[in-house]
């Protein structure tokens, strides 16, 4: 049963070109864009343009897809009637949520390869292998931890208009605050304190450190690590007192 | 056969006391129709014999089993045998109906040819169209069809003939009522259309005020003078 629920989970991502834009044309052509302006210009501790933005457009498409095609998506399906009506039918909430995991990791494990290739054939990307291997691990947990941010965020809506105003503006948010566009210590000081609340900005930080291997346990490193744990500890905890209202 | 037992159902919604005290019994083959104005509480009783929807006081017993104490899976075990149909009915948007049938067949790990389905419900035009696409008579069609994917013992239709054209009500209820002398299957529905009630059920409970006011069956609520189901209701609800 599950294979079957990915299968059309899958097939049904495939079909909807609000997704596919935002996920699969718009980070891959920012990369690209983004590329030709500051290709030749180095970042933070003497970094490429590759080595510093291949990572946070992996986890751009990352997020854009657990926030539209995941979040989103859930948003949609209780405000039209189709949780309800899948709810009345046998199929286990697990397998449910199991497939909606698998799809999302499969998605943006793409977006992953997507970038990664982009990136060694316009901007020539090279990485180590036990680098690579490691990227892969802290990418699957940045996909965890954003599948439970976006569960817990996309939950309280109930109304799908609002819920999509919120997806465009939050992803153009995410874009200026999460250091997607440019380096955040070159941008206004308004913008930097939405920064350091942004928990965007500290995957980001912590995913090119650990993509070019130097992550370093130091203040700032440990104070991305607990915002981060803090924000998915709390989600839980309400993600679960909301299932319990659920069937009242 | 019991295949429904509910004694002195209670459920409210904060101040809002919906359901006061409603008694309703179904027995195997049985077509029931439940009545009553908008907000009466009727989509609440049928949610709750779907097992989808808590209670505060009362007892309710579904194909033998006491709802209140299972858990959530051997709830999903009950709603194997049950199928139901709401309105408006939901679907995934971007599958087309033959994806729709396919990925209900899996859910319901069902041994029902999804081709004689379509041929069953003359659903061969419709095959490759999105469910959204569709119109809603045909919706409701396809959601019947799904319904009927694992030969359930109770169908719970809510509202299913609302907003259809004659011929499609004709299609739905030749479709029902089929299914309930093939298989014996019982049939529980919401219905604002009184004619239905009087062609095609056996009974019917009026839920007012809260409580279950009238349950009989049709002939002998005819019986006491009424001349139709149209009237009866008219008489006992007040706007």
């Amino acid at each position: 049963m599950l294979a079957t629920q990915l299968k059309y989970d899958l097939l049904m991502f495939t079909r909807e070109i609000f997704y596919l834009v935002f996920t699969v044309v718009v980070p891959p052509a920012t990369y690209i864009f983004m590329g030709q302006l500051y290709g030749n210009q180095t970042y933070g501790a003497n970094l490429s343009y590759a080595q510093t933005y291949t990572p946070s457009f992996i986890l751009l498409i990352t997020f854009t897809v657990v926030f539209f095609a995941y979040g989103f998506d859930q948003v949609m399906q209780r405000t039209t009637g189709i949780e309800k009506r899948i709810s009345l039918s046998p199929v286990p909430r697990k397998t449910l949520l199991f497939s909606n995991i698998l799809r999302s990791i499969i998605i943006t494990s793409l977006g992953y390869v997507f970038i990664f290739l982009i990136g060694m054939l316009m901007y020539d990307l090279q990485i180590h292998l036990q680098d690579a291997l490691s990227s892969y691990a802290f990418f699957i947990l940045i996909n965890a931890a954003l599948l439970i941010l976006a569960s817990v965020i996309y939950s309280f809506f109930q109304n799908m208009n609002s819920a999509l105003v919120f997806s465009i503006v939050i992803f153009q948010i995410v874009m200026l605050t999460g250091g997607f566009a440019m380096p955040i210590s070159m941008m206004p000081k308004f913008v930097q304190v939405i920064a350091d609340v942004n928990p965007l900005y500290h995957m980001n930080n912590l995913f090119i450190a650990v993509w070019n291997g130097q992550l370093n346990f130091d203040s700032n490193t440990l104070t991305s690590i607990f915002y981060i744990v803090a924000l998915v500890i709390a989600s839980l905890i309400i993600l679960r007192i909301q299932n319990k209202r659920k069937m009242i | 056969m019991n295949i429904i037992d509910v004694r002195n159902l209670k459920k409210s919604y904060g101040q809002n006391n919906v359901l006061q005290g409603v008694n309703f019994h179904a027995q195997a083959g049985d077509i029931i129709g439940v009545i009553g104005k908008n907000g009466a509480g009727k989509s609440t009783f049928l949610e709750i014999l779907m097992t989808v929807k808590q209670y505060d006081a009362g007892k309710v017993v579904v194909l033998n089993e006491d709802i209140h104490s299972l858990s959530i899976t051997q709830l999903e075990h009950i709603r194997k045998q049950i199928s139901v149909v709401l309105q408006p009915t939901q679907f995934y948007k971007t599958l087309k109906v033959e994806e729709l049938l396919k990925l209900f067949k899996a859910y319901y790990q069902s041994a029902v040819d999804i081709k004689q389905i379509i041929v069953d419900f003359k659903l061969e035009p419709h095959r490759k169209k999105y469910f959204d696409k569709l119109s809603g008579g045909w919706k409701q069609i396809v959601s019947l069809a799904i319904a009927f994917l694992s030969e359930p013992k109770l169908l719970i239709l809510d509202e299913p003939t609302t907003g259809l054209d004659p011929h499609m009500r004709n299609l739905l209820w030749s479709y029902i009522t089929d299914y309930n002398k093939r298989t014996g299957g019982t049939v529980i529905l919401t219905t604002h259309n009184m004619d239905e009630i009087e062609l095609y059920c056996d009974k019917v409970m009026l839920i007012n005020n809260g409580i279950s006011e009238v349950f009989d069956t049709t002939q002998n609520i005819l019986a006491t003078g009424y001349q139709s189901i149209h009237a009866f209701y008219l008489a006992r609800v007040s706007i």
